[in-house]
């Protein structure tokens, strides 16, 4: 058992020294790896973070309603109460014109504002919670409710931040199958580089096989050699996306401030990293293996 | 110890290399083979090295039936072996050093030991001097040697040769001959293989010879 982890030291040793000290050739294919696994991985940290947020939008749909000018005490009594009894509503609050009248001058700092007008502009409003947040039920709801007497309109508050949680979701999918498709680039490019370094060590596998190393002891070294690549990889794209995270950060944030909004995109967590580096350094020994059973096969003797 | 049991070899397209062959070759026993090129000299050592698999028949070698094995575990009994090659096989990218170190490494051999290891077989070959230097500045002699060093390097209980003496002249020959002597006398079952017979005969051992896959009259 010692002896067995003592081989497998000394070639996952040799295979990390030998892809530092071929820097030129290595450091092109581990370029590439990274560039295009930055890619799903920037478009990863982009819907986790706008995600989260938005998410937060949408949790607690509001639907507004506003009530006619003209609208009565017995009126809104009537709205009140027919609110209540609906099942669909899981809360109501009351804004009555005056208080949204005193929030508005407070808010904006335009005190004296309600003096220097004739009669208040500001309608009664009604925030009603709904219990489902399904949104099919949601736009029911909002016809129904604004189809109440002396009701002037009902606002769904959320529905511009459930079309951009739709986006996101779409993005959501985009990242999945870019994902996938650059995992499987992964693959089949160290199946490339294992390949040609299998071609290049044809004479000493030949030689290794003759004089008794079995298929494991041949195999082994190729398949350090594409962990190596595969974390190496993980670890170079890690580094692009995250200087990426950092410059956009203030464009970002400057953004979301036009929106009274914060937002901010996050980098990887030390357990997404971790995730991360073990998928691509799985996927990586997969291509090796796959073109080390392939061209080894191919070396006599068998 | 070496059994082969009516053992046939048929390469594909119907070539018979080797034809229903039985004979056994006792352990620390030193044997030769001769023939003319195509024989079936080659594909007789391969057999015992598990290189190649008999087509029908036996093949014992150390009480190991090799025809019954499955091919993941012939390279353990490859181990065992010696082997020296007509072509030599060297690898020419690394110094002498490193090819005489190839067989520890597979069997994974302690560092600290496989050193004084290889230094011991290239002491006994005669190429202590050389361990740096690159395989491409030795003699075809010293190549042959190198493939010695490497082939005894793990002390293998069998040593097999495949024309180890063709292409040297004939007092290199002798050389080489006296070093697998040597390896005979400290136990190494031997088995030589070569078209030149007058070097067989000055040493007394048993010569099996083979014409066209079978024992020659």
């Amino acid at each position: 058992m010692k002896h067995f982890l003592y081989l497998h030291l000394l070639s996952a040793r040799q295979a990390l020294v030998k892809i530092l000290r071929q820097p030129f050739g290595s450091l092109l294919s581990l370029l590439m790896l990274s560039v295009a696994l930055a890619l799903p991985l920037a478009l990863y940290l982009g819907v986790e973070s706008t995600q989260a947020w938005v998410g937060k939008l949408t949790a607690t749909p509001q639907i507004s309603l506003f009530m006619e000018l003209s609208a009565e005490d017995a009126d809104l009594a009537a709205v009140k109460s027919s609110l209540a009894g609906n099942p669909k509503v899981k809360s109501v609050s009351f804004v009555s014109k005056a208080e949204a009248l005193a929030g508005l001058e407070k808010r904006n700092g335009l005190d004296g504002l309600a003096a220097d007008l004739d009669s208040n502009p500001l309608p009664d409003a009604f925030v009603v919670t709904p219990v489902t947040l399904e949104p099919g039920e949601l736009d029911m709801l909002q016809k129904e409710l604004s189809g109440l007497p002396m009701v002037e309109s009902a606002q769904f508050d959320a529905s511009w931040a459930k079309r951009l949680y739709g986006m996101v979701e779409l993005v959501r999918h985009l990242t999945l199958f870019l994902g996938a498709a650059l995992g499987l680039a992964l693959v089949l490019v160290t199946h490339n580089t294992i390949r040609m370094q299998i071609l290049a060590h044809r004479d000493e596998i030949e030689v290794s096989k003759l004089i008794g190393a079995s298929d494991n002891f041949i195999r082994r070294p190729f398949l350090y050699h594409a962990l190596w690549q595969g974390i190496l990889a993980g670890l170079i794209a890690w580094g692009l996306t995250s200087w990426l995270v950092a410059t956009a950060n203030p464009a970002v944030r400057e953004f979301a401030q036009l929106y009274n909004e914060r937002l901010e995109l996050r980098t990887l967590t030390a357990f997404e990293l971790l995730a991360m580096l073990a998928a691509t350094g799985v996927l990586a020994m997969l291509g090796a293996r796959l073109a080390a059973n392939h061209h080894l096969r191919q070396i006599e003797p068998h | 110890m070496i059994q082969f049991d009516q053992v046939t070899k048929r390469y594909p397209g119907g070539n018979e290399a080797l034809k229903n062959l039985s004979f056994a070759i006792d352990s620390g026993e030193m044997v030769f083979l001769a023939g003319h090129s195509g024989a079936g000299k080659s594909t007789l050592l391969k057999l015992i090295a598990g290189i190649e698999r008999a087509t029908s028949g036996g093949v014992l070698v150390n009480g190991q039936n090799l025809s019954k094995l499955r091919p993941s575990q012939l390279p353990y009994v490859r181990q065992h072996i010696g082997l020296v090659f007509q072509d030599h096989k060297i690898l020419f990218d690394r110094p002498v050093f490193d090819n005489v170190m190839l067989p520890l490494n597979i069997i994974g051999f302690d560092r600290r030991d496989a050193a004084k290891r290889v230094r011991a077989a290239l002491d006994k070959v005669g190429l202590l001097g050389k361990e740096k230097a690159m395989p491409i500045h030795l003699s075809g002699g010293e190549q042959q040697r190198l493939c010695i060093a490497r082939a005894v390097v793990h002390r293998p209980s069998i040593l097999l040769a495949d024309e180890p003496s063709a292409n040297l002249d004939r007092a290199y020959a002798l050389d080489i001959m006296e070093l697998f002597k040597s390896f005979h006398q400290v136990g190494v079952t031997v088995v030589i293989s070569a078209h030149d017979e007058t070097l067989m005969e000055d040493y007394g051992r048993r010569i099996i010879r083979l014409r066209e896959g079978q024992f020659a009259a």
